[in-house]
């Protein structure tokens, strides 16, 4: 392609990027604004006014940093165990132990709900134990949300040390020990100072997945409420001003993430440059009871982590209205999976899920590529935009995405490129779409950087021409980052809840909502296989290709 | 020779930074032309221009009387071998090969055979199914060779070929690669940054320095005809001596009020020079001799500075009484470090080089 005419291509996916990503949040700005018709300050001044407001964006701001102790307090030690140490089973259960990443918010919120809930499996137990009249603890508020977020955002911390921990150099511990510090001193002047970059990384990961954490404080928080329920809150109250006011507050905080994390990145290579040495060696246990403690504290953890999701599996197999107080389910059956598989209205969410998020998924790793490739020819400011738009998406929570998607999708005015998208069974996939977007983007463009481009040459030389070498060699070598970034894609498009909420009609429901609505309906059993379906569809995809590049 | 590849006044430049002017030369059929030049010279830029990789700002290049100046690489006829070989990782290495072929259309049936004959060229018959990261290092060149050969292309290009490979593999496979060339008679273009690999290789030897051709000929009038002090110093070892022109075109250098410090040589000028101009004169070690100190007329006295075996000859670095250092080769037992020598002129050593002494800046 000549010069000018990547210059017009990039341009045209530029436009495509930006009426996708960018526009409907300007849109959100400008009529939180009144603009352009009637300009006004009152839906601010309102924002300011109300004390809850204030209360909800202070909350989760808090619920955010109390998110990231609590998730560094579990993955450092563990990616330090599982980096460092060898005792049997330690592949299998590194892999398993980041496993919650690959697991859609909701589900590990249900399975939460039914092992420490109220009614749970682990309540009714200590009940029991105990010969209480009451259950011992109710799972609700702020105490309940952190729980279910140091449970799924530890894995940042484990993912970021660990793949930190593999890249660095042997030399300088060593080189730490030849100078005489100990054990304890290395760790602090030496491998931990090292590993600071790794850490602010997963760090404003896990306050940006937490400011935009939905699920877990729609479930657990009744009356406590962060900024994201918040906001779906007033939307259902028709306050829809008021919404896109706090959608874009919330956008604000998350932009302001995305900054301070470009901040970080330059000193992470700072920190890591230099000639690349060979991590050092895993410390095989001596002794057999040192052994027999590392294998059984790593299984217990394993089981601990598992857990929700073994209980969700149980749960799935107890048939309607049989298990009331007894400790155990009395009774136990595949009926909960035949009523799903025999009844056609129970199976369109399914369906529903598995198009819209297969649909969603190809279309952005094709967008994504094309966009990678695109900016990473380009260079210069178009190149940076195209990259910028890409990453977009993922800092902005998906409860802002869903608002600024109602708002500029509910409007018809083809020349201002509107069109009236909700309520039809475009909506949907449109929005997983764009969400997916960062996951594929990046995903193509590691892969791209990562590619020789000498090998590009080598095929050209040989004969080849532009389609025959993306068939024949730029597929293939990306093949691994496309399916690592689509599998991610596709496991959050399958189990998304924030933006279907926002969004859904009751003929293109997804699963999630049909979660929500058989709780509702306390019919617990369907809900359960739901997710189980969620989890094993989730975990496939993970195990198979995205755990390739995450772990 | 007619010219098969002609190059017609390439320039490029990428941003500010000029790259290659002008550069012209042409490649008879058959040959093996190898660019030689220091790294930043331009020789790989140039190689990539000739395959299509990047435009010339100026200039053309024509192939068989055809100009190829605007076509894409994939339309060219070329082969390449790159620097890291860049064979693809997914495919195996018989797919590697075929890889030209299904480009250009060849079916499979008749795409199998030639892969083998491919194979079979660079010694690796029946390598079809390995994987490119089961085999070594110079196996892998070879398989890149392979690959390059296996469409026929009318011209090869290869790009540091060797670089990879440890000493004694790569004296072994330039011999290969250099056999297999020749079987197919196949024209070729060779970057190196080595000279002794150029000299091996090349029929004739393209020296390029900072974008420019500096010097282009066979290896032996690289060496001892360089037309420039820049292709003297890069090919081969060389030692300089200050002196000036004496009439007749001879070399007068050192102090001719002492016996044994004065030499009158015969000496070659390498650009036009009159009778009394100030002259670098460069001298090979092979075409010196070291003499008795004592009573040997037309040498230079001095002392062994160091010595260094080199299997067939010895280096001798000799510094000289009247300010110089010279390095000559002679025999493993001419004299010791730190003994007093004297060095004269071989006989049937070629003759001094002069060229004009730069002025001191």
């Amino acid at each position: 392609m000549s010069p000018a005419g990547r210059r017009l291509a990039g341009g045209g996916v530029a436009v495509v990027l930006a009426w996708l990503v960018g526009y409907p949040l300007a849109l959100t700005v400008l009529e939180a604004l009144g603009l352009p018709r009637q300009p006004t300050l009152e839906h601010l001044a309102e924002f300011a006014r109300r004390p809850d407001e204030w209360q909800a964006l202070w909350r989760s701001l808090w619920i955010s940093a109390a998110s990231v102790l609590l998730a560094a307090a579990l993955g450092v030690p563990l990616a330090f165990v599982f980096a460092r140490l060898e005792f049997p089973g330690r592949r299998l259960l590194g892999g398993l132990v980041a496993l919650p990443v690959a697991l859609p918010p909701l589900v590990g919120v249900i399975a939460f709900l039914f092992l420490f809930g109220e009614s749970g499996f682990l309540s009714r137990g200590v009940q029991a134990a105990l010969g209480l009249a009451a259950p011992p603890w109710r799972l609700q508020g702020a105490g309940a949300i952190l729980l279910v977020h140091a449970y799924s955002m530890y894995v940042y911390f484990y993912l970021f040390t660990r793949a930190a921990l593999a890249r660095l150099d042997a030399s300088m511990e060593e080189a730490a020990a030849v100078l005489g510090a100990g054990r304890r001193r290395t760790l602090a002047r030496v491998t931990l100072p090292l590993l600071w970059p790794a850490l602010v990384g997963a760090a404003l990961l896990t306050f940006m997945t937490s400011l935009a954490s939905f699920s877990a404080p729609y479930i657990f928080g009744g009356g406590f409420r962060v900024m994201t329920t918040q906001i779906v809150a007033s939307k259902l109250n028709g306050e829809i001003a008021m919404a896109q006011v706090e959608t874009v507050t919330l956008a604000v905080l998350a932009f302001l993430g995305l900054w301070a994390m470009r901040r970080v990145d330059p000193a992470r290579r700072v920190v890591v440059g230099g000639v690349r040495g060979v991590a050092p060696r895993r410390r095989e246990l001596k002794g057999a009871t040192a052994r027999l403690a590392a294998t059984a504290l790593g299984w217990g953890l394993a089981l601990a982590l598992l857990l929700p999701h073994l209980t969700l599996l149980l749960i799935s197999f107890v048939p309607p209205g049989t298990w009331t107080v007894e400790t155990l389910p009395p009774v136990l059956d595949a009926g909960n999976y035949a009523a799903l598989a025999g009844c056609r209205e129970r199976l369109r969410p399914v369906v529903n899920s598995l198009w819209m998020a297969a649909a969603a998924t190809l279309g952005a790793i094709a967008l994504g590529l094309l966009a990678a490739d695109l900016s990473l020819k380009l260079r210069g400011r178009l190149g940076a935009w195209l990259e910028t738009l890409l990453a977009v998406p993922w800092a902005v929570p998906g409860t802002v995405f869903a608002i600024a998607l109602a708002s500029a999708f509910s409007v018809r005015a083809p020349l201002a490129g509107r069109f009236v998208l909700v309520g039809t069974a475009w909506i949907l996939p449109l929005a997983y779409l764009v969400r997916s977007l960062p996951l594929t983007g990046r995903g193509a463009l590691a892969g791209l950087r990562q590619m020789d481009p000498a090998l590009v040459e080598a095929a050209g030389s040989l004969g080849a021409g532009r389609w025959r070498t993306l068939w024949r060699v730029r597929l293939p070598l990306l093949r691994p980052a496309l399916l690592a970034g689509g599998a991610l894609a596709f496991i959050t498009a399958l189990g998304d809840f924030v933006t279907s909420i926002v969004l859904y009609t009751y003929d293109t429901r997804p699963i999630s909502i049909e979660i929500l609505s058989s709780l509702r309906l306390q019919e617990t059993g369907v809900a359960a296989v739901y997710g189980v379906l969620l989890t094993l569809i989730g975990a496939a995809a993970f195990l198979t290709r995205g755990g390739e590049e995450a772990v | 020779m007619a010219s098969f590849l002609t190059l017609e006044r390439l320039s490029k430049r990428f941003g500010e930074q000029r790259v290659l002017e002008q550069v012209s030369l042409e490649v008879g059929h058959g040959e093996i032309l190898v660019l030689l030049g220091p790294s930043g010279s331009g020789k790989t830029t140039l190689l990539r221009l000739i395959a299509g990789f990047e435009e010339p700002d100026e200039g053309r290049l024509t192939v068989d009387g055809s100009d190829v100046t605007a076509l894409p690489p994939n339309r060219r006829n070329f082969g390449m071998v790159f620097q890291h070989y860049a064979l693809f990782p997914h495919l195996t290495v018989g797919q590697n090969v075929g890889f030209g072929l299904g480009a250009r259309g060849v079916g499979r049936r008749e795409a199998v055979p030639r892969i083998a004959e491919a194979l079979a060229l660079v010694d690796l018959a029946g390598f079809e199914a390995r994987r490119v990261h089961q085999i070594s290092g110079g196996q892998q060149q070879r398989v890149a060779l392979a690959r390059a050969l296996a469409p026929g292309p009318r011209l090869l290009l290869l790009d540091e070929p060797l670089s990879n490979l440890d000493p004694a593999l790569r004296e072994r496979t330039r011999r290969q690669l250099r056999e297999a060339l020749e079987r197919v008679s196949m024209t070729a273009l060779w970057v190196t940054h080595e000279q002794e690999e150029a000299f091996a290789v090349g029929d004739r030897v393209a020296l390029l320095h900072e974008g420019r051709l500096a010097q282009l000929g066979p290896p032996e009038e690289l060496y001892l005809e360089p037309r420039s002090r820049f292709v003297a110093g890069f090919v081969g070892r060389a030692g300089w001596l200050a002196g000036q022109l004496a009439p007749g075109g001879e070399l007068l250098a050192g102090d001719d009020r002492f016996v044994g410090h004065a030499v009158r040589w015969p000496a070659v000028a390498a650009e036009p020079l009159a009778t009394g101009d100030p002259v670098d004169a460069l001298l090979r070690p092979e075409s010196l001799r070291l003499v008795d100190p004592d009573g040997s007329a037309d040498s230079l006295a001095g002392e062994v500075r160091s010595r260094r075996y080199a299997g067939e000859t010895t280096y001798y670095e000799v510094e000289l009484a009247v300010g110089a250092r010279l390095l000559v080769a002679d025999a493993h037992d001419a004299a010791r470090a730190g003994q007093r020598v004297a060095v004269a002129l071989r006989p049937d050593g070629s003759p001094p080089r002069l060229f004009r002494r730069e002025e001191p800046e």
